[in-house]
């Protein structure tokens, strides 16, 4: 058996690197942010539709994450998605008419909330609700919508598709 | 000068007799090793177990020390039986006792300092000091203290055996049970052996039992022997005794004969007929 | 007829050796404690298990994350997404082949040493004579190996993650030219703290019960002969190896929520 320095030398080594390799794991190529685990608060907002978006997507204000979505649901008398998302704390002062737009990242890229804020004197606080929101860009309409345009214009020369 | 009170027998039985086997019957899926055998091992004496390979003396330490248990029968250990014991009490037991197996079972990380100290460590919290004392005077008694450093594989068989002695004997149990103890050593080996078998007896009156097929040997060191065989006692009594017996099973065993109540042939078919059905 | 008896009988050896698996390993698990009261055996185990193990996982580490930096830029360079290169050899490594790797890995260095070690101890009876001395085996012996097992598995597989990610980095952005703000931001942005990392983390620590545990019940159930230690050992690494591949499957589809 090697001598008991040793041992404890290189098992502290061992042990110290690998934490070490966590950590910077969580921190540097995660997307751990010590003021994540502090204190946010919650804020709701409903969509028409919410495309691809999910729990833990980003919230930004001007391009900058500023909280993440936490819950999905879906309200049964309005038939519209409830989210409710979490705002980190140090962002106090959004107006009340901020409006919400579920945005994509890139072109084929993940979905998420984009905040524009308002004018209002008044800020959002816990358990406050946007009410401008802008659903979803769903691909399909989004085409059905270029197809029509393309049909109705041809019916003034006569010419049809 | 007992500084680990382990030595002293409860005195729970007063027949005389540190081991008692009572009835005991042990089978092995099928077989069945041994029958109904009841043998006794008086107090602070050499008792020999004998007999031919296969014949349960291993199995019957097991049964001392607990690794089996009987399907009927008592085994009675200072007057406790064996099989009854919850594994709490099979420890306390077993701390009394010491075991010496057939190679030694040291513990191959450890040098021999510490595979005599290891029981020490494991069951007491004596000071380093006094326990470095304690493991010297053991090695000091089989004669190895000047190899206390050395690691188990740098050993011969022989001192490898010596140093399981001094473990065995560390905690300065009550009997000490030995598994061959003199197989595949040379003549000087089996002399060093032989004589610390006899000494831990007289000197520190130490109850042994030793399992041996080597008939001479166990003849000069023991005070009674048994010959098992068959799963029964065969021949019992002093080494003197045993030495003028008549019985068949006895002389073939002592006398070392190829052939007798244990038969030379493994049983086959007739031979005319085994060869007539290979040939033409 | 034989043929199926001789099944059947495969089968019933099978199921009972399960059951024996899962005694013994409740009995080793209900020895936790030996991590507070015999801290240095785990830490002599973690030595043995953890620190020799280090060398092939770094190795293999970097020459993994080298490799991946490769084939994902060649792929992702005719999609365009080139950038992007920082962010799937992450998630790759973080949820798949850090845990992954490392656990075949560490069956085939750690967990075969580990059965021979045991099954060679039960072979010239150390084991027994342990039990004589009413020492129990399990507690001396097993438990702080399994221990060390556990603990070591997520910390090796967080250093391959980790040193595949450099390499990953050093062709990616050193031979191939990948923009370095934007193989980091990427990966940044993308990478997330708890589905990836954690997951993984988790994964690792699964595979690390799984297969010490594979190794310590194969060693201690051994036949007691050279034959027998061999053949636990060659058990140990392709019933691990199954077990972590099968694992993996089971616990990606759960985490990815897909099935």
């Amino acid at each position: 058996m090697t001598n008991r320095k040793t041992v404890e030398m290189w098992v502290g080594v061992f042990v110290v690197i690998g934490l070490a390799a966590l950590v910077w794991l969580a921190f540097r190529v995660g997307n751990l942010t010590t003021t994540d685990v502090a204190n946010g608060y919650h804020v709701e907002a409903r969509f028409e539709n919410i495309g691809s978006l999910k729990v833990r997507s980003a919230v930004t204000l001007a391009g900058v994450r500023i909280g993440r979505v936490v819950q999905i649901n879906t309200d049964p008398d309005s038939f519209q998605a409830v989210v409710t998302m979490n705002i980190d704390g140090r962002y106090k002062n959004l107006p009340t008419d901020t409006s919400a737009s579920i945005l994509t990242a890139g072109l084929l890229g993940e979905q998420y909330i984009g905040l524009e804020p308002g004018g209002a004197e008044e800020y959002l606080k816990e358990g406050s609700r946007i009410k401008l929101t802008q659903p979803a860009m769903v691909l399909e309409k989004l085409i059905g919508r270029v197809l029509t345009m393309f049909i109705d214009k041809p019916a003034d020369n006569g010419k049809k598709k | 000068m007992s500084v680990l009170q382990n030595a002293a027998p409860m005195n729970r039985n007063n027949n005389g007799n540190l081991v008692d086997i009572r009835d005991v019957s042990f089978k092995y899926s099928t077989r069945t090793i041994l029958d109904n055998l009841t043998l006794s091992i008086p107090r602070g004496k050499v008792t020999a177990i004998m007999g031919g390979s296969g014949c349960g003396k291993t199995s019957l330490l097991n049964l001392i020390g607990g690794r089996l248990r009987p399907s009927q029968g008592q085994v009675l250990v200072d007057g406790l039986n064996v099989p009854d014991l919850n594994i709490k009490e099979l420890y306390e037991l077993r701390k009394r006792m010491g075991m010496l197996f057939q190679h030694g079972a040291l513990l191959t990380d450890l040098s021999v300092f510490e595979n005599v100290a290891f029981p020490i460590r494991e069951h007491t919290r004596l000071p380093e000091a006094v326990l470095r004392n304690v493991v010297l005077m053991k090695l000091q008694t089989v004669g190895l203290r000047g190899a206390r450093d050395l690691m188990p594989w740098e050993l011969s068989g022989g001192m490898a055996r010596r140093v399981a002695l001094a473990r065995a004997i560390v905690l300065e149990p009550m009997m000490i049970m030995y598994d061959e103890p003199f197989t595949g050593l040379d003549p000087i080996s089996m002399g060093v052996i032989a004589k610390l078998i006899r000494e831990l007896n007289q000197v520190l009156g130490i109850t042994s039992i030793v399992v041996s097929h080597d008939v001479a040997e166990a003849s000069l060191i023991s005070d009674y022997a048994y010959l098992l065989g068959d799963g029964r006692i065969l021949g019992q009594g002093t080494p003197t005794e045993l030495q003028q017996s008549t019985s068949p099973h006895v002389r073939q065993f002592m006398d070392g004969l190829p052939d007798g109540p244990v038969p030379y042939t493994y049983p086959a078919r007739n031979y005319l007929d085994d060869l007539l059905e290979k040939g033409a | 007829m034989k043929f199926l008896e001789n099944i059947g009988a495969g089968v019933l050896q099978s199921v009972e050796r399960l059951g024996r698996a899962a005694f013994f390993l409740s009995e080793v698990v209900g020895h936790g404690w030996v991590l507070v009261t015999r801290f240095w055996l785990v830490v002599q185990q973690l030595y043995s298990v953890g620190v020799f193990t280090l060398p092939i996982v770094l190795v293999s580490g970097l020459f993994v994350g080298m490799v991946l930096g490769l084939q994902l830029y060649n792929t992702l360079v005719k999609f365009g997404a080139a950038e992007s290169l920082g962010l799937v050899l992450a998630l790759s490594l973080l949820r798949e082949l850090g845990p992954v790797v490392t656990a075949l890995l560490f069956a085939g260095r750690a967990g075969s040493a580990l059965t021979a070690e045991i099954g060679l101890m039960k072979a010239t009876e150390q084991l027994a004579g342990m039990e004589m001395m009413a020492v129990n085996p399990v507690m001396r012996v097993i438990a702080p190996r399994f221990l060390a097992g556990v603990i070591a598995m997520p910390l090796l597989a967080a250093l391959f993650s980790a040193i595949g990610i450099f390499g990953g980095q050093m062709i990616g952005v050193g031979l191939l030219g990948v923009d370095s703000g934007a193989f980091w931001s990427q990966m940044q942005n993308g990478v997330d703290f708890h589905e990836d990392i954690m997951n993984g983390v988790i994964k690792s620590v699964v595979f690390g019960v799984v297969v010490t545990g594979i190794a310590v019940f194969e060693g201690y159930d051994a036949v007691p002969n050279s034959e027998g230690v061999a053949r636990a050992t060659n058990h140990t690494v392709v019933y691990s190896s199954l077990a972590v591949l099968g694992l993996d499957f089971i616990m990606t589809s759960l985490m990815l929520g897909e099935i």
